[in-house]
């Protein structure tokens, strides 16, 4: 099967604008869920979509090693093969990898002017230019500043692309009024889509708590045994 | 050999080159009385330090082969195994680490932790050995052990803990304060060998009792009575600090640290007792193996004498008496006459001679109990053979050996050296299952293949010292392979009639990309299209065309056969007919198979400090490399990649110079991956040049 097979047969496409994007450009996006849920497999399946696509994917990782991070690309990629019966799996990944940027850092060592730096540093040098950038384990909690999230949008917008970032809820937190989770109910505003994990049967559905366009009106669940996303 | 296993510390002396590794062991044989008299490493006085037994690491002043060696402290049985400091030498760095327990770290206390240090320490990280470290040369003019221990913390990430202060530094020198003892130790005698304790100097006490208190401070998270006791200002004594603190060094969670000048023979006694006392024995490290009969899964080895024996020959030397095998005990006895298996081989060996090492010293001894380490004679093994008990079918080390990705034809000065090459090469890859050595039949050239250039250059540098085989070498060759990328038939006839009895044969049937291994063939002739007794001429013809494909000669890998039909005929068909005709069928299914040519790709993963990230990257991204991730890790930062192996000779000298000598890298082969097209094409004109110079 081609790229091109399994981006069509990609259920993330039901969900996307017709240039195969969520969020506009640049826009926030945030995954929220419980410890354990799909987050950063949902992140994977994110990312591995935009490099189907031909964009580079810069993945960030508060706290797990590049070896980590590794593993769970192939571990969904191979689900992936398994599921649409992808020959020379191996193959179209070598293809792939020179898209993909794990880059990860100790929680107290991130701050959004360290990344901006960073990224300025490989965009210079024209090494890597990301379309897409995924944030996996950035803290919400009393002392997240709005200032953070505003710098964040800036750099979605420095580099045209759109920036998606985990968001970690607990189970004896109640929602706002808007039933918004409350690490991020008052970022709301700056946040483009909102995707709410949450168990549900046999499945863990997508639940979009913001959002506008496909994504606002399709429902997408993920299959917990393989983790991938099915209509 | 009655002594119990708790009195048994197997390790290993850890450091960058320069540090002064080669002369604290010297002056550890020398305080345990395993020698009489001090020699300086670099061979002024002509006999050397007795640990490096090699004429190479005695010039370059670095150990490359690790060497075991026996002494004796507190009634403790120490064994060192000289470990080698530099990561190329990967399976070489890899059984030393294995038998050992627990190591030194040496660092300079001028130069504090380099880059080399960082290499050593991931290591030891990597299989997790329990650490003391060792500020050496306190006399230089610069030492400062303090910024040594504050770099352990901050470069290397340890919790250093200070054992001592020094009573002096540079020139004044004298010796260092015990903190858990509260002592001042000076070291007298024409060679630091008498012990002199006396009360802490009146202008150290303060420091001495707040560094003391520092160190109690971390003791005490290891236990709770010292907690206690600490806590309610009660008397300490050394011993509750030091048993505490073990706990923690066994967890890897605390380095104490040690000081002196080896060089001085300042601070090694204590040093001494801080590994006895503080580093594990051979039952508080957990070892295991691989069951073999379990498709390699890991298996848990005990400690006891009287279990099933599994032990590893982790070193080979050539001695005057034969090949002397280094081997180290981990579970049951191996005692004079008893009959082990050699996993690798399969085959029994009877155990002869056994001996104990000291350097090149050796000691005849009847058994070698779990947790010892000691030597076999006469025994045919190589390197990294596991010996068990019939019982058993355990492996030590993966029996996965990875195919070597560069070679290089070395061509004897004259005849004498082509005797010594031989010799050295039969001896080199017992040592080293990952170096090789063939002829090629049609230059007639001896070909050496390894895992890296550097790998290359000390087997060949080796060979001149050791064996005293002088010989040239050519430019390093990237072992690239060709494959197909489609399946293509084939119905190939070989008629061939020039008076006498001809030669007939016809195979047909498919090639086609086979991702599971190198090469397969399947028979699904029927009816006897081709006679069965030919059918492995066929194959062995097919094997054949492997040899050199006819993209750019380089071998051919990832192809299954099949052969579905034919043709024979009574009186001309024979082996040799068949042979050629599958080679013919071979080749005329290879071109159409669309074969491409793929590069041994390599994992390199650099360690740099965090300002030059983006040049470390630069230097990646110019080599066609594929940056896989950046690790920050506070003040140095981890950067992963996969680069081919054409790309990174040289890489060294670049890396150094662009970052000042601070960033370091590690190079391990990966897998194989399709040549670009271009690249393809610049290796095509390489070649037509080359036939081209030949031919002239």
């Amino acid at each position: 099967m081609l790229k091109k097979d399994l981006m069509v047969r990609n259920p993330l496409r039901a969900v996307s604008d017709e240039h195969g994007y969520i969020l506009p450009e640049g826009g926030l996006g945030a995954v929220v869920a419980r410890a354990g849920v799909g987050k950063t497999a949902l992140l994977v399946q994110l990312s591995l979509n935009s490099m189907l696509k031909g964009d580079k994917a810069l993945h960030i990782s508060l706290g797990d090693p590049v070896r980590k991070v590794s593993l769970w690309y192939r571990e969904v990629f191979n689900n992936i093969g398994v599921h649409y019966h992808i020959e020379k799996i191996d193959e179209l990944w070598n293809e792939l990898l020179p898209q993909r940027f794990i880059m990860t850092f100790n929680i107290d060592g991130f701050s959004v002017p360290r990344l901006d730096e960073r990224l300025t540093e490989l965009a210079d040098q024209n090494i890597f230019i990301p379309q897409m950038i995924l944030i996996d384990g950035l803290p919400f909690n009393s002392e997240t500043k709005r200032t953070d999230l505003h710098a964040l949008k800036e750099l979605s917008e420095k580099f045209n692309s759109h920036i998606w970032f985990t968001v970690r809820s607990h189970r004896h937190e109640e929602p706002d009024h808007d039933g918004l989770p409350v690490q991020i109910a008052e970022f709301a505003d700056l946040l483009d889509v909102i995707i709410k994990l949450e168990p549900r049967n046999a499945a863990i559905g997508l639940k979009v708590l913001k959002g506008s366009g496909p994504i606002s009106s399709q429902e997408l669940s993920l299959d917990p045994a393989t983790m991938l996303i099915k209509p | 050999m009655s002594i119990e296993i708790n009195k048994i510390r197997n390790i290993g002396i850890s450091a960058h080159i320069d540090s002064g590794k080669t002369t604290l062991t010297e002056r550890i044989l020398f305080y345990t009385q395993r020698i009489h008299a001090i020699h300086d490493v670099k061979g002024k006085d002509g006999v050397g330090a007795t640990m490096d037994s090699m004429e190479l690491e005695k010039e370059r002043g670095i150990t490359i082969a690790s060497a075991a060696t026996f002494c004796e402290w507190n009634k403790h049985e120490i064994n060192i195994i000289d470990t080698p400091g530099h990561v190329d030498f990967t399976i070489e760095v890899e059984r030393s680490l294995r038998v050992l327990d627990g190591a030194i770290l040496v660092l300079c206390s001028v130069g504090g932790v380099q880059s080399q240090s960082i290499t050593v320490d991931q290591q030891m990280k990597r299989y997790k050995v329990p650490c003391i470290a060792f500020i050496n040369k306190c006399d230089r003019s610069g030492a400062n052990p303090e910024r040594v221990v504050e770099q352990l913390r901050d470069k290397l990430g340890h919790n250093a803990i200070a054992m001592q202060i020094p009573i002096g530094l540079e020139a004044d020198h004298k010796g260092v304060v015990d903190l858990a003892s509260m002592r001042a130790i000076y070291f007298d005698g024409e060679n630091g060998e008498v012990l002199r304790y006396e009360d802490v100097p009146a202008e150290l006490l303060e420091l001495a009792q707040e560094k003391r208190d520092e160190l109690i401070e971390q003791a005490s998270n290891y236990c709770d009575e010292l907690a206690e006791a600490f806590l309610e200002e009660q008397e300490i004594s050394a011993a509750m600090i030091l048993k505490a603190l073990r706990k923690g060094v066994l967890t890897r969670s605390v380095t104490p640290v040690y000081m002196g000048s080896a060089y001085k023979n300042k601070g090694v006694q204590p040093l001494l007792d801080g590994a006895v006392q503080l580093l594990p024995n051979p039952s508080e490290v957990t070892n295991t193996a691989l069951d073999l009969d379990n498709n390699e899964e890991q298996i848990e080895l005990g400690s006891s004498n009287s279990d099933p024996t599994v032990a590893l020959a982790f070193k080979l030397e050539d001695g005057q008496y034969g090949q002397l095998t280094y081997i180290r005990v981990y579970q049951g006895t191996l005692a004079k006459g008893d009959t082990l298996i050699n996993t690798r081989s399969g085959k029994k060996i009877k155990i002869g001679r056994l001996v104990r090492m000291h350097a090149s010293q050796m000691e005849d001894i009847d058994k070698i109990p779990a947790g010892y380490i000691g030597a076999l004679f006469g025994i045919d093994c190589a390197s990294g053979d596991t010996f068990t008990d019939p019982k058993l079918n355990y492996s030590m080390t993966s029996m996965f050996v990875p195919n070597p990705v560069i070679s290089l034809a070395i061509i004897p000065k004259d005849n004498k050296a082509q005797i010594n090459m031989s010799k050295a090469l039969n001896r080199f890859s017992k040592e080293d299952p990952t170096f090789r050595t063939f002829v090629d039949e049609e230059t007639n050239e001896t070909i050496i293949e390894g895992m890296g250039e550097l790998h290359l250059e000390v087997y060949v540098e080796r060979m001149r010292r050791e064996y005293n085989a002088e010989v040239t070498t050519g430019q390093p060759r990237v072992a690239y392979r060709e494959t197909i990328t489609k399946r293509a038939e084939f119905n190939y006839t070989h008629k061939k009639q020039t008076g006498g009895s001809g030669q007939y044969g016809r195979v047909a049937g498919y090639i086609e990309p086979y991702s599971e291994g190198e090469f397969e063939f399947i028979n699904k002739v029927t009816g006897g299209a081709i006679p069965t007794q030919y059918i492995s001429s066929c194959e062995k013809g097919f094997k054949a065309g492997l040899e050199k494909g006819a993209l750019m000669e380089f071998p051919v890998t990832g192809i299954r056969v099949e052969i579905n039909d034919g043709a024979a005929h009574a009186v001309d068909s024979s082996e040799m007919a068949f042979q050629a005709a599958a080679r013919g069928a071979f080749q005329e299914a290879y071109k159409k198979a669309k074969p491409v040519i793929h590069e041994p790709i390599m994992k390199v993963v650099v360690e740099t400090p965090t300002e030059f990230q983006g040049t470390v990257m630069g230097t990646i991204n110019q080599r066609r490399g594929t940056i896989l991730g950046a690790q920050d890790e506070g003040p140095m930062c981890v950067v992963e990649s996969q680069v081919p192996l054409a790309e990174m000779f040289g890489y060294s000298t670049v890396l150094r110079s662009s970052t000042q000598g601070k960033a370091q890298f590690t190079m391990e082969f990966s897998n194989y991956r399709q040549v670009p097209q271009s690249i393809t094409e610049e290796l095509q004109k390489k070649k037509a040049e080359e036939g081209k110079k030949g031919a002239a």
